[in-house]
């Protein structure tokens, strides 16, 4: 059973100055552990030990790209249930229907305000919660 | 007491210093990358570094502060996409348009920088 509350954030993001200031704001203004990975092999090495409540991945990186991390990821059972949400500056037409059809719960959009990001990331996880209670009723 | 907001404020305050202050080296990168793609339109590799290039400032320019270099670096990655579309289809045309909007990257560079050093505009 997955926990109520969300601790523990799997971060992966390729651009080094995004991380820092991702993983900061989250860490510290959202009280949140993260885990910040620079590539999907970094993250496949943290990931069971970690064990994420959530995934939160960059879309366009380098080498293997967010979706094809999500799927390394969920090939895990340590990362199996754990929602992810995908940041990207590329959402056209039917792309949130792509991403929901690869399993990803939610989608921030580059610019996003560092600041405000633990707050968007609290109201992501509380749909999720809500959903997966509507689910189990 | 500092609080934390603060020291994220304080944090993304001083990337975005280190951000305007790379910009030179980052724009000269793209635009050497853009020169020897265009030199082998055909090569995927070639294609996948420019473009991984341009969407890294498309989305620190506005993370950071200076939603001129995003839309620059959008515009940019559409033409090159767009140029890569028309030699796909057999229509290989001039790269006119990829060169503009790597000329209006480089301009909205010098502009971020001047921004940084002259923040009053007084100059």
């Amino acid at each position: 059973m997955r926990n109520d509350s969300l601790h523990k954030i799997l971060y992966v993001e390729d651009d080094a100055d995004i991380r820092k200031i991702v993983s900061m704001s989250l860490e510290m203004v959202g009280d949140y552990t993260v885990a910040a990975c620079g590539s999907c092999s970094d993250a496949l090495e943290v990931v069971d030990d970690f064990g994420p409540d959530l995934l939160l991945l960059d879309v366009m990186m380098p080498e293997v790209d967010g979706p094809a991390t999500l799927r390394a990821l969920r090939s895990r059972e340590s990362a199996a249930g754990a929602p992810a949400v995908f940041i990207t500056a590329k959402v056209q037409a039917g792309d949130m229907a792509h991403y929901k059809r690869l399993g990803v719960f939610d989608v921030i959009v580059k610019p996003f305000d560092p600041m405000s990001l633990s707050d968007r990331i609290g109201q992501i996880w509380q749909q999720f919660r809500s959903d997966a209670h509507d689910d189990a009723g | 007491m500092t609080t934390p907001d603060e020291i994220v404020a304080m944090e993304l305050a001083r990337l975005s210093a280190a951000f305007v202050s790379q910009l030179p080296e980052q724009v000269q990168a793209v635009e050497d990358e853009m020169t020897a793609w265009l030199d082998a339109p055909r090569d995927a590799e070639r294609f996948e570094i420019l473009s991984h290039r341009v969407h890294q400032l498309k989305g620190s320019g506005s993370t950071f502060g200076h939603p001129g270099i995003s839309a620059a670096a959008r515009a940019l990655e559409e033409r090159i996409s767009a140029y890569r579309r028309g030699m796909d289809s057999g229509e290989l045309r001039a790269p006119a348009d990829v060169e503009s909007a790597m000329a209006q990257l480089q301009n909205e560079a010098r502009r971020a920088r001047t921004q940084a050093s002259d923040p009053e505009g007084n100059s």
